[in-house]
């Protein structure tokens, strides 16, 4: 496995939007926040990363195994997806530790603004996301063949990503214009690659784990 | 926007300069100050206005804790409410910034009710109303545990415990409203009508009875929260007829001379805190005196707290301190027993208030319940049938012309609140709605209006930064001198007379603007005449050539009405007594 | 300035009607809130404190000048 490729991709995962926030024009709030903030950034940017690490670009980073590179993709889907999931509360949380509006008065408006596209785009990442993990856990119980799953969980990444970055570039509080075309492009790079797999290379659809 | 970048350019010190000497006035009129100067782009379409008629039985014109317990108590006493406030419930005026609440135990104190009056009418030298002093003693344990039951000392907001015990009720609350006209039809009251900050439309309100909750109101003042207070209530009322008092008094709170505008920081956190409960502990906090320091030795000041007595720090003469509330730091010496303090972040000045200062935080504002509509009893009635006030709306003195009790004037609002309610209940019960004729919506509407319409005119926001730099100095405020009250009155009278009648406004936020400026200029004018009239010293009201109280002229409070040719007149009124 | 800015705003309007001095409104085109009249703020927090997810900042100078008794 090339791990210089890897590691390049997670410097990318990571430090970009780490150089975005730090130099971007954002109020500074408490530390809690921030590393609140930050963790969500880059949770959704690792999901994006995702679209990366699939046994379809296992040539890219030479793996010889394809398993390793499986586990990775599997630890780092488990893993922020959490945090993507935990992170409406995020949000709110911190209010427990300062005045003003309670957590969970704060909670129940937040989920239920649906005057702003974003909190509704929010609402279905969530969902999306949440099918996606857990189709994942329990692929082997589901009763689908392992290539319709791949499909499925394609599919639903796509459209997950799709949602999920318009969500981020409305309501985040850290995507201003830079940190926007990255997600853009990072995302656009990776549905596209997703997509041309499927269409220009069927013979990869064959291969059984 | 754009606007602040602008003004980086004159810096607040050289500024400040200026403001502070007479020639300030003239300066102030030639300094780019913000909100477009030039055209009037009005952004509104005047033809396509909508109008909304209500009708109720009790109409409850304020959001804060008076305009609460008024509403709930009328509804509880039978009759149909309706709230309307120009902020939201709870969090508009000044009640959501108070956090020490009085509540008088008999079980749990050291002080009869009989003394709790005495003890507040000596520090008060005999300002307060003993009829109102008694009452917030009587009723303010009642009212708190409601509050409890609503939650309200579990929260720093104030909204959530209030929507509680209204959204039981169903009572029907209507926000961002601004109330401009109180109605009155056959010598009472028949409603009031007002325009709403959100939607192109006026509300015409149909009422039995109102009680006004409006709060009290300043000049806008920097460091105090009470920017979107202009004593609406108290002109509305004086313009159909009812007497106003308490003119002359003075809040004397400083503000921090580090951003002198930044209220939140310069009450140090407070407005985080959750409510509290305060006991009995009488003070005579002046804060005039610490102005008198300020006029005297120049600033800094290096001195304790308003009514302090530190050694090194005394000048001579200044405000009248009865003697036995001439104490050190927060240690009342009177009290028969001095009650457990904590840090005063109550009425008194703002906590911490250590560093250097500057004066007029709360600039316009008299003592809480010193000015407002005149009571005719205890009852909160006004002299127009059916108009009631409560709170920081009616001029109940019930605390008198100084701070006395903490945490009274919360308390005083609730309890005034529930009193007019019920008084205002009962009137409800033989009286018909009287239906507000065309002619007099068709006048209004013109009125209200008008400024909406004016393609060339003085912006509010100049005109009351002007009125600002008239009013708010030392020596015009709070240290005063015939000569330089009736100066000022000229530059006021000019703004009454040529400059009021031209106020323009592009949007419903500078319409709002332009009758809150519209407010403070009459504000102005009877603090002015107030203060001329009363020629003594006493509690929150210094006359530098009148140092003394006189006890033989002024054991009266004054009263404003208008006359029948619509002149200003001002009578007196003998402490203790009713209006006759 | 007074009201700073805000970030990561949904949309929900608690602030404009929190706001006792009418300083911000709902952009009709956004649906998110904006500071329409900072000369107006009165740096009090309200609008901070309702916010439920903690979009405004807020510094403590005032955006016009500032006219004080004495000084
Ligand atoms: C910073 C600060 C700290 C304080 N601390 C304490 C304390 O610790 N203890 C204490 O007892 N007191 C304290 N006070 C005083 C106390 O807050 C007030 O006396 C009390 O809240 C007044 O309540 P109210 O209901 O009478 O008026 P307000 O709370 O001022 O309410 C007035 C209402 O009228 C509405 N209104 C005004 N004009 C119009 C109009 N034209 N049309 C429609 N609606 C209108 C406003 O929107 C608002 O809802 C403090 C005040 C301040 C500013
Ligand atoms: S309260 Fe917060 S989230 Fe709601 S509109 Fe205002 S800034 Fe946006
Ligand atoms: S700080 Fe206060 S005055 Fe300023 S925008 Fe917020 S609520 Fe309004």
């Amino acid at each position: 496995m090339k791990w210089n490729n890897i590691i390049l991709v997670f410097s990318v995962l990571i430090g970009l939007p780490l150089l975005f926030w730090a130099v971007g024009d954002f109020p500074r709030r408490t530390i809690l926040k921030e590393v609140l903030s930050v963790l969500t950034l880059i949770a959704f940017t690792m999901m994006i990363g995702q679209f990366y690490l699939t046994r379809n670009k296992r040539k890219m980073f030479k793996v010889k195994s394809i398993k390793k590179l499986i586990k990775l993709h599997k630890i780092i889907g488990y893993v922020f997806i959490g945090i993507i999931l935990l992170h409406p509360f995020f949000i709110v949380f911190p209010r427990y530790f300062e005045s003003g509006v309670e957590p969970m008065e704060a909670f129940t408006t937040l989920i239920t603004t649906y005057n702003s596209s974003g909190v509704v785009l929010g609402l279905i990442a969530y969902l999306l996301i949440l099918i996606i993990g857990i189709t994942s856990i329990f692929r082997n119980k589901l009763p689908m063949k392992y290539t319709s799953w791949r499909l499925l969980h394609g599919v639903l990444s796509i459209i997950f990503i799709i949602v999920a970055s318009c969500h981020a570039i409305d309501l985040g509080r850290h995507t201003d214009v830079p940190m926007s075309i990255f997600i853009i492009i990072l995302s656009g790079s990776g549905v596209i690659l997703l997509l041309k797999t499927y269409f220009s290379k069927p013979q990869n659809n064959r291969i059984k784990p | 926007m754009n606007n602040s970048q602008e003004n980086k350019n004159i810096s607040r010190r050289h500024f400040l300069g200026i403001a502070g000497g007479a020639v300030g006035m003239a300066a102030i009129a030639s300094i780019g100050f913000p909100s477009n100067w030039a055209a009037n782009k009005i952004e509104i379409d005047i033809n396509n206005i909508e109008q909304q008629k209500n009708e109720t039985d009790v109409l409850v014109i304020g959001g804060g804790i008076a305009g609460l317990f008024a509403a709930i108590k009328a509804y509880d006493a039978g009759s149909k409410v309706m709230m309307v406030s120009k902020g939201r419930l709870g969090s508009s005026g000044q009640t959501p910034f108070a956090k020490g609440i009085f509540a008088y135990d008999k079980n749990n104190s050291t002080y009869s009710i009989d003394e709790f009056v005495e003890a507040v009418s000596a520090s008060a030298i005999g300002t307060n109303n003993k009829a109102y002093t008694r009452q917030v003693a009587e009723h303010s344990l009642a009212r708190v545990n409601e509050l409890k039951e609503w939650g309200f000392f579990d929260s720093v907001l104030c909204n959530k415990p209030f929507r509680k015990p209204i959204d039981k009720r169903g009572i029907t609350v209507m926000e961002r409203i601004v109330i401009t006209n109180l109605i009155k039809e056959n010598g009472k009251i028949a409603g009031a009508a007002g325009f709403s900050l959100d939607e192109q439309k006026l509300h015409f309100f149909e009422a039995k009875s109102v009680i006004l909750c409006t709060g009290a109101g300043g000049f806008k003042p920097n460091g105090f929260p009470i920017c979107d207070l202009t004593h609406d209530g108290t002109i509305m009322a004086y313009n159909i007829g009812a007497k106003v008092t308490g003119k002359e008094w003075n809040d004397g709170h400083p503000g921090q001379a580090k951003n002198a505008a930044d209220c939140f920081d310069g009450w140090h956190g407070m407005f985080t805190k959750k409510p509290n409960i305060t006991n009995v502990g009488i003070r005579h906090d002046l804060g005039v005196d610490l102005n008198y320091q300020a006029y005297i030795l120049g600033n800094p000041l290096k001195m304790g707290r308003p009514g302090s007595e530190e050694p090194g720090s005394k000048v001579k003469g200044g405000p009248y301190v009865p003697e036995e509330f001439r104490r050190r730091e927060g240690l009342p010496e009177g009290d028969k027993k001095p009650p457990k303090r904590k840090r005063p972040d109550n009425d008194g000045p703002p906590p911490g208030m250590a560093g250097d200062l500057v004066g007029g935080s709360s600039a316009g504002m008299a003592i809480h319940k010193s000015e407002g509509l005149v009571p005719i009893n205890d009852k909160c009635e006004s002299n127009i049938p059916g108009l009631y006030a409560a709170g920081d709306a009616l001029g109940s003195y019930m605390a008198g012309a100084i701070y006395t009790q903490i945490g009274s004037s919360l308390a005083g609002s609730a309890v005034q609140g529930a009193i007019a309610a019920e008084a205002a209940a009962e009137y409800c019960k033989d009286i018909k709605l009287q239906a507000i004729p065309n002619s007099t919506i068709n006048r209004i509407q013109e009125e209200m209006l008008a400024p909406l319409k004016r393609e060339a005119g003085y912006s509010p926001a100049w005109v009351t930064q002007t009125l600002q730099g008239i009013m708010i100095p030392n020596f015009v405020l709070y240290i005063k001198r015939e000569k330089m009250l009736k100066a000022a009155l000229t530059y006021i009278e000019e703004l009454r007379d040529h400059h009021m009648p031209m106020l323009r406004a592009s949007d419903l936020h500078e319409l709002r603007l332009a009758h809150e400026t519209e407010n403070m200029i009459i504000s102005a004018e009877m603090k002015l005449k107030a203060s001329i009239m009363r020629k003594e010293s006493r509690c929150s009201h210094y006359r530098l050539d009148y140092p003394e109280p006189d006890n033989e002229n002024w054991q009266a409070w004054i009263n404003i009405f208008k006359g029948d040719n619509g002149e200003m007149k001002l009578e007196k009124q003998k402490f203790d007594s009713w209006p006759v | 300035m007074s009201i700073n800015s805000i970030d990561g705003c949904i949309g929900c309007g608690t602030c404009v009607k929190t706001c006792p001095t009418d300083v911000l409104r709902l952009d009709p085109k956004s649906g998110k809130a904006v500071i329409k009249y900072p000369a107006d703020c009165q740096i009090c927090h309200l609008c901070r404190m309702y916010c439920p997810v903690d979009a405004i900042s807020i510094s403590p100078e005032k955006s016009v000048p500032v006219i004080v008794s004495w000084g």
